[in-house]
């Protein structure tokens, strides 16, 4: 459990790093990060499918995408975010810590004795033929994006 | 298992705290963006670490799997808001987004 | 085949694009409103006679083989069902002339297919994490609907909508894995199941509380109701009517609905919250209404109010407060597309949302100034229109219950809603004809049909309020009830 705990402030610390930095590619590397130590998080709790998503299309495309939209709207004025947003942080971040852990030790005395049975076949079984209903809804998620883009990114030869 | 997944849980609550204050107060769009990726990676925490106490880890990895599906669609299209946004006012700060009011 | 409401629309749009390639308007145009009326047509005949025996589970087969994809259809579904795909075939036939200049037409169509095969895949499928998939499916496709005129002020709109949204969507599936951790199930019976054998109050109270957040963010409750009267103001006119005739509704009162009452467990304190949210929403936006003059700002505000009658109702939870909500839903699904279809025509028509700016456009404008009439006058509750009859049902439910107070509230905030409206009318449509306007014309045909036909319905509803409640809302009702 020591390498875990270890491995979650990691990813808390990256997060945080990823929100503070100043430059806003610092940020997006910072996020890749963030998902490669979830992505061992994974791995350790015997998730490997789960983890080479995580690496591949969080880490890996959706860091890409970040880097391009940063790269296209590159010659913006410098937004200067607030001082005092990222002093009082630290400070915010205390407080919620504290009550974070004081509710969820609460919480841990009010839940029941869970009796949990191992789980049979692999994975490709569960997604294919448990969960094909989700199938059909990442279909329906993947055209709704493509649409969307192309609707964004369309001429707009005819719009007054 | 049950203490070890309050802890997972624990540290996704830092994680949807981090991606809530980062919403409230930065003022770069794809700051702000930032901030909701971190919010969905306390959610990808929460669902595994759950299957994970549960020892239903395949079926936790294919809710992952689809939230994550799900995820790059959203990204996408956010993205392309924004860059719209950055074409149409020149900017990417959210003081600059006053145009609906009342 | 009840699968057909997600796999038509779905497959349609997937195909639109290319269509769109060989012909620009009128296949997209024929296409997807065959579509829609299609599953209207089925939604009211064949599946109803389907019903007759019971609620139904569907395994669906995949080149002869069962694949485990299970979809439910039961009388509150059904309900759901007719009503996304009337609403949706209205906007369908109004888009072909609203849509015609903002380009792209075989795009928007995909977009708004995808959209209703989103809300039907939330109101057919019986299992939390699929109710989640649904949710973004709809929502991912509404920011790009939102957003599609890429105007600096749309853009604006559809940004804080996803903000917000987002979050909600992140409340909601942390609650389903809560309840998954408790139970190891996913679906709403066995869920339901595993919690009547817990002992878990504390964090299902927990869950509840992501739920009530979640989904009060997309059904736009007062206090969660910021990103509404940007958005749905903001979106082309079609866009809007869909987005507050139904989207709400789906994805914030359905959901509500089906999981407290089918797997939570409605309790007295959960009714009480859910009551007391919604009639908040209720006064606090019918305030907010009455100070605009963006014409469909007003009405956006005015959705959150009505959405608090339906809330209010189903929060009730008695049999005759359950049907009354459900009924003012398919009410105010009808009469507020209904007034975002006119609002549209007008914005048209002069380019002004701005009530100051308009007078006595009832002049030129007779079809669409006398279908928003009608509409109006529904959702601020004149008899006999279908309002009228939902409201009253609503607030002797709440009577019935001893709920005086909110009943109070209640009648108390539909005069103010009658207020607004009369305001609205007597600003927009009514008084002197502005000499800027003497060149204005009706609406163009689709338009003026897709109103005329939601206003023919909002009276029908009305005058034959007792078929359509019997026929139509308390089957709904009683399977909502049957739960608990």
């Amino acid at each position: 459990m020591t390498f875990q705990i270890i491995l979650l402030v990691a990813l808390l610390l990256a997060s945080a790093a990823a929100i503070l930095a100043k430059d806003l590619l610092k940020s997006a590397i910072a996020l890749a990060v963030a998902s490669l130590l979830l992505e061992i998080i994974f791995f350790q709790m015997g998730a490997p499918y789960a983890g080479v998503f995580e690496i591949s299309v969080v880490a890996g495309l959706i860091t890409v995408l970040f880097m391009l939209t940063i790269a296209l709207t590159k010659q913006g004025d410098d937004i200067r975010e607030s001082k005092t947003v990222k002093i009082i942080f630290p400070l915010f971040f205390i407080v919620f810590a504290l009550i974070d852990f004081l509710v969820m030790r609460g919480i841990l005395a009010r839940i029941p004795a869970l009796e949990a049975a191992a789980e049979t076949g692999t994975f490709g079984d569960v997604l294919w033929k448990e969960r094909s209903f989700d199938l059909v809804g990442q279909v329906a998620v993947i055209l709704a994006g493509v649409f969307a883009v192309l609707a964004l990114f369309r001429k707009r030869d005819h719009h007054d | 298992m049950i203490n070890e997944w309050v802890v997972y849980l624990l540290f996704a609550a830092g994680m949807f705290f981090l991606g809530l204050y980062c919403l409230l107060t930065m003022r770069n769009l794809i700051k702000l963006f930032i901030g909701i990726e971190i919010i969905g990676k306390g959610v990808s925490l929460v669902l595994l670490s759950t299957g994970w106490a549960r020892r239903s880890i395949y079926l936790a990895q294919s809710l992952v799997v689809t939230y994550i599906v799900i995820e790059v669609s959203l990204v996408a299209t956010a993205l392309a808001v924004i860059i719209n946004l950055y074409r149409a006012n020149q900017s990417l700060d959210i003081r600059k987004l006053t145009r609906l009011k009342g | 085949m009840i699968f057909l409401y997600i796999g038509l629309p779905l497959a349609v749009a997937a195909v639109l694009p290319l269509v769109g390639k060989a012909s620009k308007r009128v296949l997209p145009d024929f296409l997807s409103n065959a579509v829609l009326l299609g599953l209207l047509v089925y939604a009211t005949t064949g599946a109803r006679a389907l019903l007759a025996q019971g609620p139904i589970v569907q395994q669906v087969r995949w080149l002869g083989e069962a694949v485990n994809i299970r979809i439910a259809l039961d009388g509150f579904s059904l309900f759901m069902l007719m009503t996304i795909q009337l609403v949706s075939l209205c906007v369908g036939l109004y888009s072909i002339n609203y849509m015609e200049h903002y380009g792209a037409k075989a795009n928007y169509y995909a977009l708004l297919l995808v959209m209703v095969a989103g809300m039907n895949g939330l109101v057919l499928s019986q299992d939390l994490f699929s109710v989640y998939i649904f949710l973004e499916v709809a929502a991912v496709a509404s920011y790009a609907l939102v957003a599609y005129g890429l105007g600096a002020e749309e853009l604006e709109a559809s940004f804080k909508y996803l903000m917000l949204s987002v979050v909600a969507s992140a409340a909601v599936l942390v609650a389903i894995a809560i309840l998954y951790g408790m139970t190891g199930a996913l679906g709403f019976d066995a869920v339901a199941d595993g919690l009547r054998l817990l002992d878990a109050n504390a964090v299902v109270g927990v869950a509840a509380a992501l739920f009530l957040m979640g989904f009060g963010l997309k059904a736009a409750l007062i206090p969660f109701h910021a990103w509404l009267p940007d958005a749905h103001p903001s979106a082309p006119a079609p866009i809007s009517a869909i987005l507050s005739g139904l989207l709400i509704k789906v994805s914030g009162v359905y959901a509500i609905a089906r999981i407290f009452f089918h797997v939570l467990g409605m309790t007295p304190a959960l009714s009480q919250v859910l009551m007391w949210l919604a009639t908040v929403s209720i006064v606090v936006a019918a305030f907010l209404a009455l100070g605009q003059t963006d014409m469909k700002r007003m009405l956006a505000y005015s959705s959150i109010s009505q959405v608090g009658y339906v809330v209010l109702g189903i929060g009730l939870g008695t049999p005759l407060g359950v049907a009354g909500g459900l009924f003012h839903l398919l009410n105010h699904a009808i009469a507020k597309s209904l007034l975002f279809f006119t609002s549209g025509s007008v914005q048209q028509a002069t380019g002004t949302r701005n009530l100051d700016e308009m007078g006595g456009l009832a002049k030129k404008m007779p079809w669409t100034a006398g279908t928003n009439l009608v509409g109006s006058l529904s959702i601020a509750g004149v008899p006999p229109l279908g309002g009228f009859w939902s409201k009253l049902i609503i607030i002797m439910a709440l009577i019935q219950s001893g709920e005086w107070t909110l009943a109070v509230i209640a009648v108390l905030a539909s005069v103010l809603t009658l207020w607004y409206y009369l305001i609205l009318q007597r600003k927009a449509f009514f008084g002197k004809l502005a000499e800027r306007w003497t060149m204005v014309k009706e609406a163009p045909f689709w338009m003026t049909a897709a109103s005329v036909i939601l206003a023919l319905l909002v009276v029908g509803v009305g005058l034959w309020f007792a078929v359509v409640f019997s026929s139509w809302v308390q089957p709904a009702a009683d399977a909502l009830a049957k739960g608990f």
